[in-house]
């Protein structure tokens, strides 16, 4: 074995030393059906390379390979073959279809499988569906590709973090975290989104946005239960299965790829532009109100009249403020091997500037798999990725907030003076908070340095029994820096929240997160009977996952633009450590009986250190089901494959480190003069909690129809979570703010269908289309006796008008609570507002308040789905992708703060005097007329701050908006250079690339994009307003390979 | 094969059983924190957290009720009484009752009975700040972890809490003494003495009897004679001069300073003392506050936020310079002063105008003194200000107010006296006809713990508010 070793590393010297050698060569040929007929449209690729052509109507393509390289044909319903390209010119291919199908698919633990063969769902998207998206974040590009899995974002920030969950949130734990595992070549890596050190307000990356997306060959998306059973508790919520791109044997090759994009917001709100800074009316330019004072000509004469500078045209500060956003991105990558080993390598750069000043990202990345083959039983291979990645992370919250205070009369854009001070929009321009100074001058800048490493040993001692070991690393330290300048000189403008505590600030916080994984397995293949196969599976895998964390605040700077810790008045520190173990023993029996019967039946036990000691080791089943139907029965010829699926598991869960007792934590500002405090922590842990259980029911079916031209795949799954673990929020009079509790049970119910055809095949013409819908129904159906809800989270809202999201039985997840307008004949206790009652109107003449919460709307979809078209025209390839989100509803923050500063355009009504229409008290119908503006009235009423500020921005109904959207994801236009152009060049084969995302929206809601949320957490999701926007972006990519 | 198979099954199970012993699982102990802390941190932190629970309810709302300090923003909702809840405040008290309550718990269990009477008094505080701000609140049930939605104790019920608390803190001293001491700087009021922590207690005690001037069990006698226990200078009174970084009011003058703008000085409280609603100029005003740019003391009108423009110093602010909100200016629980004012008020109602005379004038000299004004001016100042010697119930809330600048304590004589301060008006643009009379409960009570919330508004009295 040892010389074989050595000879394998040495190969691989040689390959990355070698130079190419071989020739060129136009391949050509035919594919046909098992029938004889020509296959039109099937996708001939170069394995390992984005590159590829498809078949014309007489099933012939073309394509410039290299001897060595190995083509892979694929299509829809036939499977796929592949074959080594030698020194002939021609390869014809034979594709079989329907019952012979041989497609295999990637299943947990990285095993490979027949897809007819699985009682579950599970769909796969390759480097080309990846690469036509130009998401930077791998998540990203995910959108609208597969039935069941809803991403979304914190809007369009460089870097930005991405949401993604898959079949509906499965916990009643705010904090829990229901994103799938992500698995990166047998290798579970962190997808975590870290917000320690104040990285909640500032759109941080999450972790997978590290990954190199053209580093990818393909991902595969199981949607949790009997998919990731054997996966264990950490796949609870589904797994993104990663398979990285592999060397190819006997060929080196080489690509390049360069993009360019630009981007702009691709949607501002409205903003009245008629009445300019000062309050009832009145011209201030002085005043803290940027838009409550009199129309800008009224202004004019006001101030001539007081001797006051003339009052400007009102700026659009909204669209004013942000910027062009441009990014680059470079990849390299080198492959190649020989029959023994193969490797591929590769280097990226990133660099990302945003729509929102001073917001920016980089990513450098390098990659190396590779693989060796000693014998015909022993093989082995590894990888390396490291990634350096981060950058400033804007505060989009604070940045669109003091937007809106922003008086529109000066232009934001004139921020800072020569002196390095503020430029305000009150007192001479010395104060009030300006949203671009805040950026440049308080900072949040994360550096990232990762090691993902993986190696892999296979050792098959006969052809029925094979081993498979892999031990992985995923470490990464993050270092981020935030600060803020102190003032220039004593008292001069600065933003506010440089000067929280004292004169500047500086935050250090340092993390380090290191999780390894270890997984030997068996496989164990037999004949039981003549027409029964059996495959047995049994393994074990280890986690161990550490993290830990030292944050240090330097408040007061003595020099005011020193960002050093050494330059801090006072120094406050505070460290966290984590860990976390987990051990899973797993079995897998399978039978298939004659091809056409599928069962297989797994057992996990899992012992977790997050769980008391009695209750750490929890076992779980599952069962599934595949049936050909079309192999037992007689069908229609135009059937051409029909299959039933069937399978159900219970997934046991455990939950975070130090859940289990009452501690005692030092408060922050301590120590003091070498006195340490103590204070009870605020979270009560519970000694005696038992793991949670997901069991999951799902049923499926395949479908083809006219020799696989259409295919249709329908899934409806049912997943109960039961003894779930959660932190319920408290009254502080508790002694505790949360008491972690097994509290309660929720249901998620959905339909998943999935539509495939190719409606136009022509000579030169083909076109293939794909829908997908989803439909999930989510439940709570029970929470821990004596508690009525449980408090997710809740947005700001003035007046009162703040939104919440809370839990309660009989409700689906996400409900959102808030102030509404009171109706006549409405009780107390309705959840919803009756909208054909009629509303209630003061004493006053105003509208009356309803200060019980009621029900405004579910952050929750009611469906989504996307229609993605592809159309083929020799070497040209327009593809294109429209994303619908329907019956989704969102609190707009900004919305809220526009209605209370007079900015929203519905405020021009502000000097009218109107009826409102509804009934008063006494259930006879309003008559009283209101002047709607501020201070006396026309007929010499007081009437205070006006109804904007007295009641309208107090009704949060007014801002719990419909968010539905449809929009055009993403357009894409390449062209392959035909290979004749290239033939006695150096150069393979060059293509061109230009894609626009987000080129339409149409939405009913009046923010920026309603994708947005406030940030990735489960208490974020329906809250928006003031997020980073949401932009379009279009880009220029060129592919070179030699 | 099967022996194959049973191979590869054993090789499993060594690897489970041997490799990976069962401790290795044994790693839940969060390494971070403790399960039972030292008594003295406990202590630490409470005692400091108890001076800043009182900043966190002037600055948060009293203040401004009381128009101490007014919003440099037009029609702010603090300033014109729009749903105050003051939240931030309710959740700092009841962090720190918590610790309290675990203190008293732990030091009876581990007999540190120092420990335990310190814990009393400075719960009994936190109480009555609770219950004299928002009114009846979770107490009997509230602390202990196993009542997922404590009631509410009225708060009668919670007055009563209060005098069995001191009381027990009083009667707790002479063992206490014998029990081991308070580490050094442990305790940030008295450094462990507990001597002034008894007179502390017999202060308290006359504070929260006095409170029940307006109610039938109002009893002076009892009020004087706790107030003989109390205080005899006010070099004893209960302070915090130790912070995390600073006083909380300088953070408050230092961020005005930086124009994050608040500390604001309130037209009510500079008329008060500049001549302008009495004619004799009160000495303390100099060593409070900033003149402005014109060399005039300037207050803001409560609801008309600044009249100049936010930057030039057109107004009169919390300054660094100022007594109560330099870096380490004392951060008071009960003073010498206020207890010279409560024997005086229970002096009057017992009919005892001598005894009231002296300790008024006591209590004017000792605020006088403490803040660096010097002795001939403080009495030049009772001269020319109080002719006569007899000394009335609106002279003595006339002094409170000034001698107890900042404290949360005004607003509880604001509501015992009606709000009868001279000239003293609804803020301009209020949200309510008159003035208020308690905040509400926050937002963590009534989205957590609905079902107990009393139904309450700010003009809902409290129990000793009867008139």
């Amino acid at each position: 074995m040892k010389p074989q070793k050595i000879r394998g590393v040495l190969s691989l010297l040689v390959l990355f030393l070698a130079t190419s050698v071989w020739a060129q060569q136009l391949v050509t040929g035919t594919v046909t059906g098992d029938d004889g007929e020509p296959l039109i449209g099937v996708s001939v690729r170069i394995e390992g390379t984005g590159t590829g052509t498809v078949t014309d109507v007489d099933g012939t393509y073309s394509l410039t390979t290299q001897e060595g390289n190995t083509l892979i044909y694929s299509y829809t319903g036939y499977g796929t073959v592949s074959r080594e390209v030698g020194t002939q010119t021609i390869i014809d291919v034979e594709l079989v279809a329907g019952a012979q199908l041989d497609e295999v698919v990637v299943t947990a633990l990285g095993i490979s499988r027949e897809r007819k063969a699985l009682g579950y769902a599970v769909e796969e998207i390759e480097s080309e569906q990846i690469e036509r998206t130009q998401q930077n974040n791998l998540v990203n590009s995910l959108q609208g590709q597969v039935a069941g899995v809803q991403v979304t974002s914190a809007g369009g920030g460089p870097g930005q973090g991405a949401r993604i969950i898959i079949r509906g949130i499965n916990s009643l734990d705010p904090s829990a975290n229901n994103e799938p595992l992500f698995v990166i070549d047998g290798i579970p890596v962190s997808n975590e989104t870290l917000t320690a050190g104040g990285g909640a307000e500032r759109n941080v990356s999450n972790r997978i946005a590290d990954i190199n997306p053209q580093d990818v060959e393909s991902m595969t998306v199981l949607k949790g239960g009997p998919a990731t059973a054997l996966y264990g508790l950490r796949a609870a919520n589904g797994a993104i299965i990663i398979t990285t791109k592999r060397g190819q044997a006997g060929k080196l090759s080489v690509d390049f790829s360069t993009t360019y994009g630009t981007e702009e917001v691709n949607k501002f709100p409205e903003t009245q532009r008629v009445y300019t800074q000062g309050y009832e009316g009145v011209y201030d330019p002085d005043s803290f109100w940027p838009s409550w004072g009199p129309t800008v000509e009224e202004a004019r004469q006001y101030a001539e009249e007081n001797g006051l500078p003339r009052p400007n045209d009102l700026f659009n500060n909204y669209e004013n403020a942000f910027q062009q956003g441009n990014q680059w991105r470079h990849t390299l990558s080198v492959s190649g091997g020989d029959e023994k080993a193969t490797f591929r390598t590769s280097i990226s750069r990133l660099e990302h500037e945003g729509v929102l000043p001073f917001s920016d990202y980089e990513n450098t990345s390098f990659r190396i798999n590779a693989n060796y083959v000693a014998s015909e039983k022993f093989n082995f291979g590894g990888g390396v990725n490291y990634i350096r990645s981060g950058g400033n992370r804007v505060n989009a919250d604070r940045f669109s907030t003091r937007l809106t205070y922003w008086a529109p009369q000066y232009d934001v854009n004139d921020y800072i003076n020569e002196d390095g001070s503020m430029i305000g929009y009150q007192a001479g321009r010395t104060a009030g908070n300006n949203p671009i100074y805040g950026e440049a001058t308080n900072k949040f800048i994360d550096d990232v340095d990762r090691y993902i490493g993986n190696l892999n040993f296979s050792y098959a001692p006969f052809p029925s029994l094979t081993f498979n070991y892999t031990i992985g690393l995923d470490q990464y330290s993050d270092f981020r820096q935030n600060y803020g300048r102190g003032s220039v000189y004593p008292g001069a403008p600065n933003f506010e929240d440089n000067l929280s505590n004292g004169n500047g600030f500086v935050v250090e916080t340092r993390m380090r997160s290191r999780d390894v994984t270890s997984n030997i397995n068996g496989i164990f293949t037999s004949t039981v009977l003549p027409d029964i196969n059996m495959r047995f599976l049994a393994g074990f895998d280890v986690f161990d996952s550490s993290y830990d964390r030292v944050t240090t605040t330097g408040y007061d700077l003595d020099i005011y633009d020193l960002f050093s810790l050494n330059n801090a008045a006072d120094i406050q520190t505070e460290s966290n450590l984590r860990n976390r173990r987990l051990l899973g023993l797993y079995g897998d029996l399978s039978f298939d009986y004659r091809n056409a019967v599928y069962l297989t039946v797994t057992g996990r036990n899992d012992w977790s250190s997050t769980l008391p000691a009695a209750n750490r080791s929890f076992f779980y089943p599952s069962v599934s089901l595949g049936l050909i139907m079309d192999e037992l029965i007689e069908l229609p010829s135009a059937i051409s494959f029909f299959k039933i699926r069937t399978s159900y598991a219970g997934i046991g869960k455990d939950t975070d480190p130090y859940r289990t007792s009452i501690v005692y934590a030092n408060p922050t500002g301590f120590p003091i003069e070498g006195v340490t405090g103590w204070s009870r922590g605020s979270q009560k842990g519970a000694n005696d909690l038992k793991p949670e259980r997901t069991n999951t029911f799902e049923i499926g079916t395949n479908l083809r129809f006219l020799q696989n031209r259409l295919s249709l795949d329908f899934t409806y799954y049912d997943a109960k979570s039961v003894d779930q673990i959660i932190p319920v929020p408290t009254s502080l009079t508790t002694g505790f703010s949360s008491f972690v509790l097994n509290a309660g049970s929720m249901r998620n119910r959905g339909v998943e269908l999935m539509l495939k055809g190719s409606p136009v095949a022509t000579e030169n013409f083909l076109w293939d289309v794909t829908l997908n819908y989803t439909r999930n129904r989510n439940e709570v159906l029970e929470i821990y006796e004596g508690i009525e809800d449980i408090f997710i989270g809740d947005h700001f809202g003035y007046a009162g008008a703040s939104a919440t999201i809370r839990l309660i039985e009989g409700q689906p997840y996400g409900n959102i609570y808030g102030r509404s307008y009171a109706r006549y004949g409405a009780n107390d206790d309705d959840l919803f507002i009756d909208y054909s009652q009629p509303m209630l109107i003061g004493a006053d003449g105003f509208p009356v308040i309803e200060t019980t919460q009621k029900i405004l709307g579910n952050t929750q979809p009611d469906w989504f789905g996307a229609i993605i078209n592809n159309f083929t025209y020799k070497g040209l390839t327009f593809s294109f992708q429209i994303d619908t989100r329907q019956g989704v509803q969102k609190y707009n923050q900004q919305g809220n703060f526009f209605s209370a500063f007079g900015i929203a355009p519905y405020t021009l009504n502000r000097e009218e005097t109107i009826v409102f229409e509804g009934v008063t008290a006494d259930g006879e119908p309003n008559t009283q007329a209101v002047y709607l503006g501020q201070g006396t009235g026309p007929d010499g009423r007081a009437y205070g701050a006006g109804y904007y500020r007295n009641t309208y921005r107090g009704s949060t109904e007014n801002f719990v908006e419909d968010a539905d959207w449809i929009r055009l994801r993403n357009v894409s236009i390449s062209y392959q250079l035909p290979a004749t152009l290239l033939e006695n060049l150096f150069i393979d084969n060059v293509s061109l690339r230009v894609t626009g995302n987000n080129l339409w929206l149409d939405t009913p809601y009046s923010g920026f994009d309603p994708e947005g949320n406030r940030g990735n957490g489960n208490t974020d999701t329906g809250f928006g307003g003031f997020t980073y926007p949401g932009v379009r972006t279009v880009f220029f990519t060129l592919n070179v390979g030699f | 094969m099967n022996s194959l198979l049973s191979t590869f099954l054993t090789v499993f199970a060594l690897l489970l059983f041997s490799g990976c012993g069962a401790d290795y699982l044994d790693i839940n102990e969060n390494p971070n924190v403790a399960t039972r802390p030292p008594l003295d941190g406990l202590l630490a932190n409470a005692s400091l957290g108890t001076a800043n629970n009182h900043q966190s309810i002037s600055n948060g709302h009293s203040s401004y009720f009381v128009q101490y300090l007014a919003s440099p923003n037009q029609g702010s909702s603090t300033d014109i009484y729009d749903e105050v809840t003051n939240g931030g405040a309710w959740n700092g008290i009841y962090g720190d009752m918590t610790d309290l309550y675990d203190l008293i718990r732990f030091g009876e269990e581990d007999g540190l009975l120092r420990h335990v009477a310190i814990a009393k008094i400075l719960m009994a505080v936190n109480l009555g700040l609770i219950v004299d701000n928002w009114g009846s609140a979770p107490y009997s049930n509230a602390f202990t972890g196993e009542e997922l939605r404590p009631t509410y104790d009225t708060a009668e019920e919670l007055y009563a809490s209060i005098f069995t608390l001191l009381e027990e803190a009083i009667a707790l001293m002479p063992a206490a003494a014998d029990t081991p001491e308070i580490g050094a700087g442990s305790d940030f009021v008295y450094n462990g003495n507990l001597d002034l922590w008894t007179k502390a207690a017999y202060s308290l005690r006359a504070r929260y009897l006095n409170h029940l001037s307006e109610t039938g069990a109002y009893d002076p006698t009892a009020v004087l004679s706790a107030a003989e226990n109390g205080f005899d200078s006010y070099e004893e009174d209960a302070a915090v001069t130790r912070f995390a970084i600073r006083n909380p009011w300088a953070q408050v003058a230092i961020s005005n300073a930086g124009l994050v703008l608040g500390g604001w000085l309130s037209e009510q409280f500079i008329d008060a003392v500049n001549g302008t609603t009495y004619a004799t100029v009160d000495p303390r005003l100099p060593l409070l506050t900033n003149e402005n740019e014109d060399g005039e003391y300037v207050g803001t009108p409560n609801g008309e936020g600044r009249a100049g423009t936010g930057t030039a110093t057109s107004e009169s602010y919390l300054v660094t310079e100022g007594y109560f909100s330099s870096e380490n200016a004392p951060l008071d629980i009960i003073t010498y002063a206020e207890l010279k004012f409560i024997e005086a008020e229970a002096a009057l109602a017992a009919s005892d105008q001598n005894r009231a005379n002296t300790a008024f004038r006591e209590g004017v000299t000792a605020s006088m003194l403490e803040i660096g004004v010097d002795s001939s001016a403080a009495v030049a100042y009772l001269n020319e200000a109080y002719d006569t010697d007899a000394v009335t119930l609106d002279d003595l809330f006339r002094e409170k107010y000034v001698a107890l600048f900042l404290s949360p304590e005004t607003w509880v004589d604001a509501r015992r006296y009606d709000y009868a301060y001279e000239d003293f008006e609804l803020p301009t643009g209020a949200a309510l006809n008159s003035f208020p009379l308690r905040v509400i409960y926050p937002d963590t009570e009534t989205n957590r713990n609905a079902e107990n919330v009393p139904d309450v508004t700010m003009l809902t009295p409290l129990f000793w508010d009867t008139e």
